[in-house]
């Protein structure tokens, strides 16, 4: 039986993506400085990608604990770009469970809906 | 992020396989990585396996340039079992896919962090790069 996955939910800042280039390494200016940023076809600062995925990761310990750590599949897409200010939800729908192993299917969306994350989770409990 | 000591991630041929390296996360790391992201787990002695497969993929940096206009498309994680934190980690990683199209170079880096005791979290990142022409 799939066990409940409750959402995340949290509102990304540029205060956060900077945080984030620290503590990552990655100080790529299309997530670190505006001006850069602004002159790109972004149009201004974007968030790492790994930073949004870490929702879902979070999401899937917090749900499943050691077993996601010693089991856990993760296959995504990166498919819009998220930006400071943006309320980004990540949740997972159970899809399939088989042989003992749960498949959830995953996204992150931001607060208008736009789907910036999805794909798929495993995970043997 | 580009640097002439290090070739652009479109010059790697499919099948380049990166120099073996070590790195440690540790507990500092570990705390910077969490409050940046926000998230409130307690991991233990473990690493969040995102934060290990995102500080290997800084690593692998320090060997590949990413050119302006470069995007993280997609990415692939499998856990085996817990990254300790405080440990040696050693990091080995290779081109596992590589096309073109519409002027982008598409690479996928494929890569594994192991411990002393084996294989700890292997992943597959895609990165779409502006080709030479584009």
């Amino acid at each position: 039986m799939s066990i409940d996955v409750q959402p995340v939910i949290r509102t990304l800042t540029q205060d956060q993506l900077n945080a984030y280039a620290d503590a990552s390494g990655d100080h790529n200016p299309i997530h670190v400085d505006p001006l850069f940023a602004a002159a790109t076809p972004f149009g201004g600062t974007i968030a790492h990608g790994m930073l949004v995925l870490a929702l879902i990761g979070e999401m899937m310990y917090a749900a499943h604990g050691q077993a996601w750590l010693a089991s856990g599949r993760l296959k995504v897409r990166f498919k819009a770009p998220t930006r400071p200010g943006d309320t980004v939800t990540a949740s997972a729908e159970p899809s399939r469970e088989a042989g003992g192993t749960c498949e959830y299917a995953v996204q992150c969306a931001n607060q208008h809906g736009e789907v910036l994350i999805d794909g798929r989770a495993t995970v043997a409990p | 992020m580009t640097s002439p000591a290090r070739a652009s991630i479109s010059a790697f041929p499919r099948g380049h396989e990166f120099p073996e390296t070590t790195f440690t996360l540790t507990s500092e790391v570990v705390s910077a990585y969490l409050r940046a992201t926000g998230d409130g787990n307690a991991y233990g002695a473990a690493v969040p396996p995102l934060c290990a497969v995102a500080l290997a993929l800084n690593a692998l940096q320090e060997q590949i340039a990413l050119p302006e206009g470069s995007l993280h498309t997609g990415q692939e994680v499998e856990h085996n079992s817990p990254v300790p934190v405080g440990e040696p980690l050693r990091l080995t990683g290779r081109i596992a896919q590589r096309s073109e199209r519409q002027g982008f170079v598409i690479s996928v880096i494929e890569f594994e962090v192991s411990t002393a005791s084996g294989l700890a979290v292997r992943a597959r990142t895609t990165i779409m790069a502006p080709g030479a022409a584009a």
